[in-house]
């Protein structure tokens, strides 16, 4: 039964609606604010729950379940699929020739994903090299010097400089590697000055991808930093890091909302093998709290 | 919040406070609580009520709950010599440069200060550490790469005694509280140094997520109080309420930069200021 694997709090729900073979405005409106809550508690901004939720009900009032599917798993169903809109499909990151800028707020894990992202390309047979961009963060340039040894980058850096920008354009001169990946310092929408050197940087050099690295333990202001470094940069892709713990990404969901950007890869630990492709099923599963929610989906 | 009178209704109250609570990354059953005791606390209210009075009410109630659990300890006066701190949270929270803030703090008030670079693992963070150490003038006791933390901390502990130093600072690795190796680890680098204080690092960016990972290191670690960092963003850093109203710490210190200077001591009202500004 599809329902053994949803999260207990959606299990109550279902089981308080269960029985009733028709499920009446009343009702909807009450596993709507479940929902409301699951959603909240995985971090999903405040603005983007009340909207989900909204459409939810006005969909449940409105549409009638395929054959073959209960209301309350049809329920289910609506606001899996509104997630999964957000989320887009799998969209593969292009194995090719490129440069790539990391972006994102303090201690996100930009420094330490340039070192996977290098091991991932490298791997797939690129010549590849890390740019220490970040001139800001004390021991940032001995951080990629020794992740770019470990995984066999190429690395540049200049230790005493501190203009950010010079270091990228001497750094991208320098290598005829393949793929170039500039990791940059840490940042948030407040500090104007460092969101000058990002645009700046941007602009001058055009990476053809500007990932935002985000940790998926981030509350209510992924989605609005998200917005400004976006303005700022505009972002090409997302990566969420820190999978391994137990925040629920609902944050890194909200900046997806915001942005409209494809999620590449998840950070699932501190060693460089610890990256994996971003699947969006199995990330809304987690989200939500429900095992496999897959049988639920593909029973449509 | 339009002009200087905003009538709402009575019924609207609940949504609205756990609608700022919320966005404040209050976790939910914090959030549930609070409003729970304001409804209660507002008694018996007219149909429509001013909502500024609300937020008077709903800033009392926070006041409280955070108080609650805040105790009087003076952290220049430990009473204790060499007075051990140990620094745990997870991977980013900004646990290092704390350190380097706190000694700053601590020598500007004339006290000794060396610290312990038990973060062995990641890569730079001896580096880190050592350039922070020199920027403000502390000692920093540091072994090679990839050696055992808990060693370099007996060692920093030794290296005080000796010289009557006042505080030992102990860095270590961020570790998610999921991961038992690192949880191990930790109780070794404690039992070994015995520290006489445990603090909590968190981003202030962090969501619900707070509960889970101060009840996990609450249990497998156990520690004394909570430095919430990153305050300077625009996060309203609602997991000092969670804490204090699930977890019963108190807050010693908040981040609020990257520069040496930006460290103070918890002060409710600042932290209460801070939620309600837009
Ligand atoms: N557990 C876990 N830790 C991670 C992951 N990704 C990064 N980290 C850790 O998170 C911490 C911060 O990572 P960094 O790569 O230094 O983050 P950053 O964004 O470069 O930080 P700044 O440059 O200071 O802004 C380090 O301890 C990393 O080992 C992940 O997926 N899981
Ligand atoms: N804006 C701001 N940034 C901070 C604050 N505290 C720390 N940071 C930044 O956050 C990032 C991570 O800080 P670290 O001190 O390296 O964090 P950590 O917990 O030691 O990280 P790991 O050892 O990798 O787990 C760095 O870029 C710091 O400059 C703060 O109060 N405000
Ligand atoms: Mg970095
Ligand atoms: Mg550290």
């Amino acid at each position: 039964m599809v329902l053994d694997s949803l999260s207990d709090s959606l299990k109550g729900i279902i089981r308080k609606i269960s029985g009733s073979s028709y499920i009446d405005k009343d009702t909807i409106k009450e596993v709507s604010k479940e929902i409301q809550r699951a959603l909240l508690k995985a971090d999903v901004n405040v603005k983007l729950v009340l909207r989900l939720t909204k459409t939810l009900e006005d969909r449940a009032m409105n549409e009638k379940p395929p054959a073959g599917m209960t209301d309350q798993d049809y329920i289910i169903k609506i606001i899996y699929d509104e997630l999964l809109k957000i989320l887009g499909q799998n969209v593969n990151f292009e194995l090719r020739p490129q440069t790539i800028m990391l972006v994102g707020l303090y201690g996100n894990g930009k420094t330490t994903t340039a070192g996977k992202l290098a091991r991932f390309f490298i791997k797939k047979g690129f010549s590849t090299a890390l740019i220490a961009a970040d001139v800001h963060r004390p021991g940032a340039y001995e951080q990629l010097y020794q992740i770019a040894k470990e995984v066999n980058a190429q690395f540049y850096g200049e230790k005493d400089e501190k203009n950010a920008l010079k270091i990228v354009k001497n750094g991208l001169n320098a290598t005829d590697a393949k793929i170039k990946i500039i990791d940059t310092s840490g940042r948030d929408s407040l500090d104007e000055d460092l969101i000058k050197e990002v645009r700046e940087i941007k602009e001058s050099v055009k990476p053809d991808n500007v990932l935002f690295v985000l940790d998926a333990t981030m509350g209510q202001q992924a989605g609005p930093q998200a917005k400004t470094l976006n303005d700022a940069v505009s972002i090409s892709g997302v990566i969420i890091t820190k999978m391994d713990g137990t925040g629920k990404g609902g944050g890194a969901l909200s900046a997806v909302a915001e942005i409209n950007s494809p999620v590449y890869f998840i950070g699932t630990g501190e060693h460089m093998d610890d990256i994996e492709i971003f699947n969006p099923k199995k990330f809304l599963s987690r989200l939500l709290g429900m095992g496999d929610i897959d049988a639920l989906m593909e029973a449509v | 919040k339009e002009g200087n009178q905003r009538v709402i209704k009575r019924s609207e109250i609940d949504n609205q406070i756990m609608e700022i609570l919320l966005e404040s990354d209050v976790s939910l059953d914090s959030a549930d609580l609070i409003t729970e005791k304001l409804k209660e606390r507002m008694g018996k209210l007219k149909r429509r009520v001013d909502f500024y009075s609300v937020e008077d009410e709903l800033k009392n109630v926070i006041k409280e709950i955070i108080s609650e659990n805040q105790n009087r300890f003076d952290i220049l006066n430990p009473g204790k010599k060499p007075y051990i701190i140990l620094f745990l949270g997870i991977n980013g929270t900004g646990k290092t440069t704390t350190i380097a803030k706190l000694a700053y703090y601590l020598k500007n008030n004339g006290k000794k200060v060396v610290i312990s670079a038990s973060d062995t693992f990641r890569a730079g963070a001896i580096e880190q550490i050592s350039i922070l150490g020199k920027n403000i003038g502390v000692e920093v006791i540091k072994h090679d790469f990839k050696s055992d933390p808990a060693s370099v901390a007996f060692d920093a502990i030794e290296h005080a005694r000796a010289r009557s130093l006042d505080y030992v600072l102990i860095d270590s690795a961020g570790r998610m509280q999921t991961n038992k190796n690192l949880l191990d680890e930790m109780k070794k680098i404690k039992r070994v140094s015995k520290p006489d204080l445990t603090l909590l690092v968190l981003d202030a960016m962090i969501g619900q997520d707070v509960i889970e990972q101060a009840n996990t290191f609450a249990r497998e670690i156990n520690f004394d109080g909570i430095i919430l960092t990153k305050l300077d963003t625009d996060a309203k850093g609602g997991a000092v309420i969670s804490v204090s109203t699930e977890i019963k710490k108190p807050i010693l210190f908040v981040g609020t930069g990257q520069n040496m200077d930006d460290i103070m001591p918890f002060d409710p009202d600042w932290y209460i200021n801070k939620i309600f500004s837009s």
